[in-house]
């Protein structure tokens, strides 16, 4: 299977920071990868740099052949990338709906004339638009949630239509920034199946940040690590599960030494 | 009763002690004369009423959940237990303890004021009838209004004896005022909680007939304003002897005001067409009745409306705080300007003689310069849009305040090209099919009476477009630029053309308004371009609601048309609406007819209040509630 998104030595740097280190990476189209790590590892930043919102000072990101590096955000995400955040950034006043909606501005075309004239073609548009974010809705489980102000969604919900809003875009590749943070364990249930789904039904290669091991080890295909900006591990989740230094980054030395096959639990 | 009750109702009534004292300083209780008092009062209720409905908002959204049976049987005043611990039985308490307070505090609150005034103008009585001069400033205005106010006809001031029993009346009129707005305000709400005998009997009262009566009586309003604002141009009518002329014009004020109140009563559908139709022909009729002063007053009022709808593009829809707008405005008026009156300026009238063309006609009409003023203004938006794309919030603020600036020293100093100080003089006015519109209709319209109608139009116009971008993707992006810049661009909002798309409409939109202004004017010079004028643009969408297009026609009529009722009072006139804005602040923080999204926002800290205090188990259950109720709450607000 070919690469939908190849990442070669990217490297980001803050200050005297390394953020991110030369990391290498491939994710297959179809499939479905973790990235895991302690906190302040880099993985956030690296999904920045993937989405044009920094640009790393050397590397090459390519996606389905085509570098991304040097685009702006807007331009990635017509490529076919979108993404959700750690910390909910839903456009708060706006109701579910509209949030799909803008998620799908890229899609749309209809000019601003034809806005204001209401022509026929821009209103078919506005109706097929809304019709697919209903679906898009559904499909995350926010029936009926449409016309609710998305602030006042519960926690879990709003996780849910960052997805709808990153789908509306029609992405090839989405990347979910923590999607169970702070999640009840049934939410958290909720979300991996809609993971699954999201590769099954709507065909899109999924590449996740994650904290929680349950999660990661069981709907991972594969399993990247980072620890201070530098890719140390990766693998099926069952190699990265015995990986010392996966465990070394983790618990700390002393206990690498005591388990060599330990199971690494966050 | 709580003393936090007592002392919010003596600050209450202090405010409003303060808002009734400007009132009588800038003279109203003389204009109005004997029924001083009584109108006072109502007024004084008004302002009770809005800010007691407020309160009793807050609290009784919490009290909307499904009311408890034993509840809806022993309606009556009991309060419940004071330790409640559940849920339950702090739905239970809170609508009972709430309007007993509110009751409780509209009567402090209008007793409270009631003294204050009674005190006052017993002091200055006095110091009047013992000859005292108070402040010469104040000596031509305080005597007769204290005098109004006390029931005593100014001439007979330096002798009057007021008897005790004219200021225990004041007392007990606001105290009245205080009861009635109390009432009103718990009624309105606790009618959804079947709490307290006023409830029951608000209910009673107003059945559906009576509701849909006052709806009936609402949209019928503007019509009847608009008649007797006809009925009051006809000759040998006189109301109100020599204010006749500000009088029809607060009157035309108030009918346009009342009209998208209509509106807004109105069912969607058929009605709400309807009504709009008639609205717009009434309106339209509008420059052909009212006389030269009332039409050039509405004519600003509506240049100001195309102004803060363009203004509303760029900061309301699009987040964008521009405190420079004038620029636009200011090229839109010298670009109509230097095409109709070449000869004004120098620099142009040597390059016609050059070329061969004679300056002293107009380059081209109204008409035809529109286009081009609709271009300059928007090419100078994008100019301006270009380097403040990065900027955000008060640096935005700033380098726009800045560019508002320079345009202004541009025209002021490019003597050559602007004539400077001395400005722009002679532009012609808009014509119609090449006639005068007098001609055409046949002395009809008069030439601020045209200007007015245009404007009526071109407003329309920008509403119409305003609002269709804004139900766009077009507005879907500006919104969520606002929100969340970053995120909008990783959503796929193209952030430039975006911004830049909301800086050139909304400048086209000032620089139709800067033409219209322009030949309103027929001499135009910098000084009329100053910073005062975004300020005002600003000011008025804020008053009136940003977002909210209705909103803004309101807020220009409050800003630009009513310092205009108020010409007789001129030097108190600017103090005037400092305290208006600043009451309009504390009553409807979101402006007077706010966009729903607005008023999301500002509903958010009532409820994450209410989240935090309420019961763990019963919180998102709650919270939506108050939501609905919140909802439909507003939609009360506005049928009223």
């Amino acid at each position: 299977m070919t690469a939908l998104l190849s990442v070669q030595r990217v490297t980001k740097v803050f200050g005297g920071l390394t953020a991110v280190d030369a990391v290498n990476l491939d994710i297959a189209e179809q499939s479905i990868t973790s990235l895991i790590g302690p906190n302040g590892a880099g993985k956030t930043t690296l999904f920045n740099c993937l989405t044009g919102l920094h640009r790393p000072e050397v590397g090459e990101i390519l996606f389905d052949g085509d570098t991304l590096i040097g685009l702006r955000p807007d331009e990635i995400t017509d490529r076919g990338v979108a993404r959700t955040y750690q910390n909910i950034r839903l456009f708060g006043r706006m109701t579910a709906l509209e949030n799909v909606l803008v998620g799908q501005h890229l899609r749309l075309h209809a000019s601003h004339w034809s806005a204001v004239l209401r022509t026929t073609r821009q209103q078919v548009e506005e109706r097929e638009a809304r019709e697919f974010a209903r679906e898009l809705l559904d499909f995350v489980g926010l029936h009926g949630r449409e016309e609710v102000v998305s602030t006042n969604l519960p926690y879990g919900d709003q996780r849910l239509l960052e997805v709808a809003r990153a789908l509306g875009s029609r992405p090839r590749l989405l990347l979910l920034d923590e999607p169970a943070a702070g999640m009840n364990p049934s939410e958290t249930e909720r979300m991996m199946e809609l993971v699954h789904r999201l590769r099954d039904e709507k065909g899109v290669t999924v590449f996740l940040i994650e904290h929680d091991m349950k999660v990661v080890m069981s709907i991972s295909e594969s399993v990247a690590v980072l620890d201070y900006g530098e890719k140390i591990a990766e693998g099926t989740p069952e190699e990265v599960r015995a990986n010392a230094r996966v465990i070394e980054a983790y618990l700390g030395p002393d206990v690498a030494v005591q388990e060599t096959a330990g199971t690494a639990s966050s | 009763m709580p003393l936090q009750t007592a002392t919010g109702a003596v600050r209450t009534g202090l405010v409003a002690f303060g808002f009734l004292g400007y009132l009588i300083l800038i003279g109203i209780p003389a204009k109005l004369g004997g029924p001083a008092l009584p109108v006072l009062a109502l007024v004084a209720a008004l302002f009770f009423w809005l800010i007691l409905r407020r309160e009793s908002a807050g609290l009784s959204a919490v009290g909307t959940g499904p009311v408890p049976a034993s509840l809806e049987r022993k309606a009556g005043w009991e309060i419940g237990p004071q330790s409640a611990s559940d849920a339950s039985s702090v739905r239970e308490r809170l609508p009972y303890q709430l309007s007993q307070s509110v009751l409780l505090k509209g009567l402090l609150a209008g007793a409270t004021l009631g003294i204050l005034i009674a005190v006052v103008s017993g002091i200055a009585a006095a110091a009047m009838g013992n000859g005292i001069a108070i402040q010469p400033v104040f000596d031509k205005i305080v005597p007769i209004n204290v005098a109004a106010l006390i029931g005593v006809s100014p001439g007979q001031i330096p002798q009057a004896e007021v008897p005790f029993f004219r200021y225990l009346l004041q007392v007990l009129f606001f105290t009245g005022a205080g009861l009635l707005a109390s009432l009103a305000a718990a009624a309105g709400r606790s009618g959804l909680t079947h709490a307290a005998p006023i409830a029951k009997l608000s209910e009673q009262v107003s059945g559906p007939t009576i509701a849909s009566a006052s709806r009936y009586a609402g949209i019928a309003l503007p019509f009847v304003l608009l008649a007797y604002i006809g009925w009051l141009g006809l000759p040998g009518v006189s109301a109100f002897g020599s204010n006749e002329g500000t009088v029809r014009l607060l009157f035309t004020l108030v009918a346009t005001g009342s009209g998208l109140f209509a509106w807004r009563l109105s069912l969607p559908g058929r009605e709400r067409s309807i009504v709009a139709v008639l609205l717009g022909l009434g309106v339209l009729t509008l420059p052909f009745i009212l006389d030269q002063f009332q039409n050039s007053v509405m004519g600003l009022v509506f240049i100001f409306v195309m102004m803060g709808l363009g203004l509303n593009i760029v900061v309301g829809y699009a987040g964008l705080l521009d405190l420079g707008y004038v620029a636009f405005f200011a090229i839109g008026a010298y670009t109509y300007a230097f095409l109709s009156a070449p000869f004004s300026s120098p620099y142009i009238s040597n390059l016609l003689n050059i070329l061969g063309i004679s300056p002293e006609t107009p380059l081209l009409g109204y008409w035809t310069a529109l286009p081009v003023a609709m271009l300059t203004a928007a090419i100078g938006g994008i100019l301006l849009g270009i380097p403040v794309l990065r900027l955000r919030g008060d640096y935005l603020a700033i380098v726009t305040l800045g560019f508002g600036e320079i345009i202004r020293l541009f025209m002021l100093n490019l003597g050559e090209l602007t004539n400077g100080p001395r400005g722009i003089l002679e532009i012609s006015q808009p014509n119609l099919f090449g006639l005068s519109p007098a001609t055409v209709t046949s002395g009809l319209l008069s030439s601020q009476g045209w200007t007015f109608f245009v404007a009526l139009i071109s407003s329309a116009l920008v509403a119409f477009v305003a609002i269709r971008l804004n139900s766009s993707r077009l507005g879907r992006a500006w919104f969520a630029m606002q929100e969340d810049e970053d995120v909008a661009e990783a959503t796929g909002v193209h952030l430039v053309r975006t911004k830049l798309l909301a800086f050139a409409i909304g400048a086209t939109f000032a620089g139709m308004a800067g033409q219209l202004y322009a030949a309103r004017q027929i001499n135009i010079f910098p000084e009329n371009f100053s910073l005062f004028v975004s300020i005002d643009a600003l000011a008025l969408i804020i008053v009136g609601g940003i977002g909210s297009p209705a909103g803004i026609v309101l807020g220009a009529l409050a800003l630009k048309g009513l310092p205009e009722v108020l010409r007789g009072v001129d030097e108190y006139r600017i103090v005037a609406f400092a305290a208006l804005l600043v009451i309009m602040m504390i009553v409807r923080p979101a402006g007077i007819l706010p966009s729903a999204r607005r008023r999301i926002q500002l509903a958010d800290p009532v409820e994450a209040g209410l989240d935090s205090t309420a019961e763990p188990v019963e919180e998102t259950d709650l919270v939506e509630q108050t939501g609905t109720s919140k909802q439909t709450a507003n939609g009360q607000e506005e049928a009223k």
